[in-house]
């Protein structure tokens, strides 16, 4: 359901710039995404990571006084098209926040609330939750405790409830920006095995400053500086062999 | 306890020296009550309320009256006083007041904390605060001269005609004399002036919910009608509740207004648009005629006693509620 149709890229971005009133955050973003592959975007914090990720769902769109040019194509279709509805948007491309945002109701309920606002009927509701909670690891831990309030949990437990959250809605793209950056390193570890199963099955966009947590999960990265793109390509090559001054001092930690 | 050595002249029972860091001994209840003196305005508000209820009740005559003052027989020319009807006259006010100004204050808040632009919101937000400083006598007079005319010719005939099917309300109940002035009149201004605290701790409870929160909700495909509902409202809901609790108190306790348009009558109400009387109203506007009836001053005082221990008992209930709903939301007590 959620695989590329013709083999190319899920999203594809194309020139892509976002301005405040004066600044420009985002400066003509080039960037492919292809089916099953996790991607991360890294930079030092303010280079417009989480401003960029944050365009890939219209979630920019909130904040006032923000202009967004260019093109972000999902299929082929693009997002920022008059008659798109971003509603639709984002139960297709799906986001986690940088803390825990689990909403005050039970671990089935904060699972089942796309589902909900989707009008899913309760048996679909059921399998999916079921199947989300699965696919985000935490099955085993919370299947005793559904009705248990979702606050009750561990950080890290709730964190991968908002990731299950987002499964539940069967998105083929998740935005994570900096999901691990209010964890502890066991809870990170336990997210980062989520990601790297679920890179099996989706287009994953991680946004983060660890270029550790790249190494480790990512397939290809892409590395952004003052609101440009600077460098991108596989993991490997990425982090051992950067082209450029600016990717070599990040990756090697010597970042102004 | 041992006793200390005399440090003046070296003289104890025994020279053992006292530990180091110990203080010259004084006498124990001063000490305690220095001790204590940080603690005294804590206490006062306590203090008050205590000396509120003791003294009122002193005054009261509680004895006098019995069980018959909770009776629903009011005469007072032959002295037969229960005061049952100002309770019903009250609740009958004040809880369709409160009903209407959270529903209202949830429109308003909503409206400004989820729909309007920033700006916007930052105008007509601090309207709500102009609302909250017109006297009460100001609200009754306009009440009065502007608005009950329009109730008695208008609203309620329309009322009458369109909810006869709720018992009360059926149109051959309006009597024509009453210039407007009844039930609906007091509610009205009632529900104007529980608005703006219910508005403003709806508005703090909205408020208060994180962003990211929001960003969560609309990130799952959920309209912002949707977040509020599902969302936002619950992770308020103890403020939302404390509007309910203390917009309650308001409406119960508002006296002056109530007394300009409830129509002042000592009988229960015969239908939705009647005349009848409140427990503030009542004792503001009887005290004229209690001066020289001691006894008469006995009930008045009782009967404040009596709005005493329904704020008091609603805002305990209150509290222990939106404590309850803090103990289910982390713990699922």
């Amino acid at each position: 359901m959620s695989a590329a149709l013709d083999g190319g890229p899920v999203l594809q971005v194309r020139g892509l710039t976002v301005r405040a009133e004066r600044r420009t955050l985002l400066d003509r973003i080039d960037l492919d995404f292809p089916a099953r592959s996790l991607t991360a975007v890294i930079g030092a914090s303010g280079c417009g990571k989480t401003t960029f990720v944050r365009t890939l769902n219209r979630m920019v769109e909130l904040t006032p006084g923000l202009t967004v040019s260019g093109s972000i194509r999902y299929h082929g279709q693009d997002i920022y098209d008059r008659g798109v509805d971003p509603v639709l948007v984002r139960r297709r491309i799906g986001m986690v926040f940088q803390r825990p945002t689990v909403f005050p109701m039970s671990v089935f309920e904060n699972a089942a609330f796309g589902l909900r606002v989707a009008h899913e009927p309760e048996a679909e509701i059921d399998r999916s939750v079921t199947d989300a909670l699965a696919r985000a690891g935490l099955w085993d831990e919370v299947k005793d405790e559904l009705d248990r309030p979702a606050l009750a949990l561990s950080g890290g437990q709730q964190q991968r409830l908002c990731i299950a959250r987002a499964l539940a809605v069967h998105p083929s793209v998740l935005l994570l920006d900096e999901p691990t950056s209010a964890l502890d390193p066991i809870a990170t570890q336990r997210v980062e095995t989520t990601m790297r199963h679920l890179k099996e099955e989706l287009v994953l966009i991680l946004v983060t400053h660890n270029v550790g947590q790249a190494a480790r999960v990512s397939d290809r990265v892409a590395f952004l500086s003052a609101g440009r793109l600077i460098e991108q390509g596989p993991t490997a090559e990425m982090l051992e062999r950067p082209r450029d001054p600016l990717t070599q001092q990040f990756v090697s930690g010597r970042f102004a | 306890m041992t006793e200390p050595p005399d440090p003046a002249t070296g003289t104890g029972p025994e020279p053992v020296p006292p530990p180091a860091a110990a203080p010259p001994a004084r006498r124990g209840w001063l000490r305690s009550l220095g001790r204590a003196v940080p603690y005294l305005p804590a206490a006062a508000p306590a203090a008050i309320v205590v000396a509120v209820a003791i003294t009122l009740l002193l005054a009261s005559g509680f004895h006098n009256f019995g069980w018959d003052f909770f009776g629903l027989k009011f005469n007072s020319d032959q002295g037969v006083w229960g005061v049952g009807v100002l309770i019903v006259g009250s609740f009958l006010t004040a809880v369709p007041a409160l009903v209407l100004s959270m529903l209202l204050g949830l429109g308003i808040a909503i409206a400004s904390t989820t729909y309007l632009p920033r700006a916007l919101a930052r105008v007509l937000d601090p309207t709500v605060d102009l609302l909250a400083g017109i006297p009460s006598v100001v609200y009754g007079i306009w009440a009065f001269v502007a608005v009950a005319p329009w109730f008695g010719r208008v609203l309620n005939p329309w009322l009458a005609s369109h909810l006869a099917f709720v018992p009360g309300f059926a149109a051959n109940s309006i009597s024509p004399s009453s210039e407007g002035v009844g039930l609906p009149i007091a509610i009205f201004v009632l529900t104007l002036m529980a608005l703006p605290i219910t508005t403003l701790l709806i508005r703090d409870a909205l408020r208060s919910v994180p962003r990211d929160l929001w960003e969560s909700g609309l990130a799952l495909g959920a309209t912002r009608w949707e977040v509020v509902r599902r969302v936002a409202l619950r992770h308020g809901r103890r403020g939302v509740w404390s509007a309910a609790f203390l917009g309650f108190g308001r409406a119960i306790g508002e006296t002056v207004a109530v007394a300009m348009v409830i129509g002042a009558v000592d009988k229960l109400p015969s239908n939705a648009y009647d005349s009848t009387w409140t427990m503030a109203a009542f004792m503001f506007q009887e005290l004229d005629a209690a001066f020289g009836s001691s006894r008469y001053l006995e009930l008045l005082a009782e009967l404040g006693l009596v709005l005493l221990a329904i704020t008091f008992a609603v805002n305990l209930i209150g509290r222990r509620l939106v404590a309850h709903l803090y103990a289910e939301e982390v713990a699922g007590l």
